[in-house]
């Protein structure tokens, strides 16, 4: 069947015209990332782009340098507790949200997402008063208990989205072959749950490490998450050692984000 | 000695008895789903709820299974009543519309599932697995996963999954819903003769008066919560007990009549003697009417409408006011009436009609 020239000239147009908007949007996701990467690299004491020359120098730096180190640890250790807390309290809110046969599942569901509606700044700003209301000092603890509040609900949400999906004869299928609730939850209800709660895993560590706004308030004395130790540093010096704490952490998101994808696939992380 | 062999015939019936359903009611909210149902299902029998969606019968399979708990009544297996038995302590095995097949198991993991949450011995397990998989013919498919199987293949691993507990009742709901229409008139029979070769007593649900007269021993009309007839296929047919069933089951024509003197006269001249009273409503199957060459009697037509369904050929034929529906078998020499050709319509046998009190 041949198509008149003018709908085929039309369609090329919309074609290029979507392509174009697409590799735009690309463009602009992809390239602060890859201005920080490109700079890390350069053999100038200062920051600015293009760069000249390349080098690993500021990587060993970075390493060299005990206050980033420590800073690097004490997120990591945020963004494990974070995980950890965000499993622990989503997969049964998740389970309560969804399974749940009373009322106020649904306000439950939108009590949950209301400290990530809040801006992070007041959140912790919020926490901050709070603690020191009841006496309770900024620390490691504290602020991983605040961004685990903030980020909990990007946890409940991917878990309930596929516990929605989940067809719930498979439980009652569980229930009728014998099994109690307990034996259904273990042997049917976490299993197929699993790629959920990795791809929630997966931005709740994300978060917990990464995350300044509630972090700033929280943090503790002696125990600079990195994100806050960074912005002291862009502070005080203009070295692409900055770009290269910064190219640390994009490695390690896009390593966590592989690693999860090829275990449980695409589109478990878009659950 | 009457007595004693009474009580021995009474027993006999009772131990022949799997399921009794008993004056079951449920209600959501203040929205009584099932009102007053009884039914008794033997050993060995297949029984199908039919109705229309919203009619109960999901509710009361649901409710025999152990996932609902009706308010009012008792469901017993075997002489126990089973309401207070949890879901997973009960003697039924379900067959889901979806199937429920577990995604993250293989075929052997499916059916040894039931049998691992049962306690049961590892080398047992290997042993009863291999046989529930060789009943449905699925010996080879172990390592299959669900998602690798034809809907017809995973039904049948739905089978074996409860057929390998060995239950007292197997509850089928909706269970051809998933699969395509060519495939479903075979899988009915081969699902009947799979249950009968295993001597299983099953409840279906369906909404499919086709697949129900296939399946199944004795049917079950249901209606707004309510068991409009429990009978075998033949008589649910041949004698609705209600209105409901008979407009239910088949093509019927209804014919507004008057009772004068214990009969009922047909618009063809024809007599029926009934017990009914008053204004009554006839139905006469469209099987049991015939259109003859035009003639002096009282029942004249015009048909409006014809169409050939393989053997049979499908009249509608407006007389008076309204169109009676008439199906006549597809004969070489007999040249088939044309739209617009006039005829007269005679009843076949009188007897086959069914006489209902005007709702």
């Amino acid at each position: 069947m041949r198509l008149p020239d003018r709908l085929a000239i039309g369609d090329l147009l919309g074609t290029a015209t979507i392509v174009a908007l697409g590799l735009f949007a690309l463009f602009l996701l992809v390239a602060p990332s890859v201005i920080v990467l490109i700079i890390s690299f350069d053999t100038r004491a200062f920051v600015s782009f293009p760069p000249q020359g390349f080098t690993f120098d500021w990587y060993l730096r970075v390493f060299e340098q005990r206050v980033l180190v420590e800073a690097m640890l004490n997120s990591l250790q945020v963004g494990i507790t974070v995980t950890l807390l965000c499993i622990i309290l989503g997969v049964p809110t998740a389970l309560v949200c969804v399974r749940g046969q009373f009322r106020g599942t649904t306000a439950l569901s939108i009590f949950v997402l209301i400290p990530h509606m809040v801006p992070g700044i007041v959140l912790g700003v919020a926490v901050l008063f709070a603690a020191a209301a009841i006496g309770v000092s900024p620390s490691i603890g504290l602020q991983s208990i605040s961004i685990t509040v903030f980020v909990l609900a990007v946890m409940v949400r991917t878990l309930m989205s596929r516990l929605q999906r989940m067809d719930p004869a498979l439980e009652e299928a569980a229930a009728n072959l014998g099994a109690s609730p307990f034996q259904t939850l273990r042997t049917v209800t976490f299993p197929l749950l699993m790629p959920a709660i990795l791809a929630g895993a997966v931005f709740t560590f994300i978060e917990g490490f990464d995350n300044i706004s509630v972090a700033i308030f929280t943090h503790g004395f002696r125990d600079r998450p990195l994100p806050v130790e960074l912005l002291a540093l862009v502070q005080t010096t203009n070295t692409p050692l900055v770009a290269a704490v910064s190219g640390v952490q994009i490695v390690l998101a896009i390593v966590a984000l592989i690693l999860v994808a090829s275990s449980i696939g695409l589109d478990g992380v878009n659950d | 000695m009457t007595l004693a062999r009474d009580l021995s015939l009474a027993s006999a019936a009772d131990a022949a008895q799997v399921l009794r359903i008993d004056k079951v009611s449920k209600r959501f909210g203040t929205f009584t789903v099932l009102d007053d149902c009884s039914i008794d299902v033997s050993e060995g029998e297949i029984v199908t709820l039919l109705g229309s969606s919203g009619c109960g019968k999901t509710t009361l399979l649901r409710c025999i299974a152990g996932f609902l708990t009706p308010e009012k009544g008792a469901i017993l297996i075997d002489g126990r009543n089973t309401i207070p038995v949890p879901v997973n302590r009960r003697p039924v095995g379900v067959v889901f519309q979806s199937y429920a097949l577990f995604p993250h198991l293989t075929v052997e993991g499916n059916v040894a599932y039931g049998l691992k949450m049962h306690g049961v011995p590892r080398r047992e397990i290997a042993r009863r697995v291999a046989d529930a998989l060789a009943s449905v013919s699925l010996r080879g498919f172990e390592t299959r996963y669900p998602s690798q199987l034809s809907g017809g293949q995973q039904q049948r691993v739905a089978i074996a999954r409860v057929l390998v507990l060995e239950p007292r009742v197997l509850l089928l709901d909706e269970p051809f819903n998933a699969l395509d229409a060519k495939l479903r008139g075979t899988m009915q029979v081969e699902l009947r003769e799979l249950i009968k070769r295993l001597g299983m007593t099953a409840i279906f649900v369906t909404h499919d008066q086709e697949e129900a007269l296939t399946l199944s021993d004795r049917i079950a009309v249901m209606r707004g919560g309510r068991i409009e007839q429990v009978a075998p296929p033949d008589e649910i047919f041949d004698r609705p007990a209600t209105a409901y069933v008979a407009d239910f089951i088949g093509l019927s024509n209804f014919i507004p009549a008057e009772v004068r003197d214990g009969k009922v006269t047909l618009p063809d001249g024809q007599t029926l003697a009934t017990e009914a009273q008053g204004p009554v409503r006839v139905m006469i199957r469209p099987h049991n009417l015939r259109a003859i060459p035009q003639g002096p009697g009282p029942w004249q037509g015009q048909v409006r409408f014809q169409r050939n369904v393989g053997p049979l050929i499908e009249y509608t034929i407006t007389a008076g006011q309204s169109d009676m529906h008439v199906v006549a078998l597809r004969r070489d020499r007999i040249r088939p009436w044309g739209e617009g050709d006039a005829v007269s319509l005679e009843v076949i046998d009188p007897e086959f009609c069914k006489v209902y009190p005007e709702a």
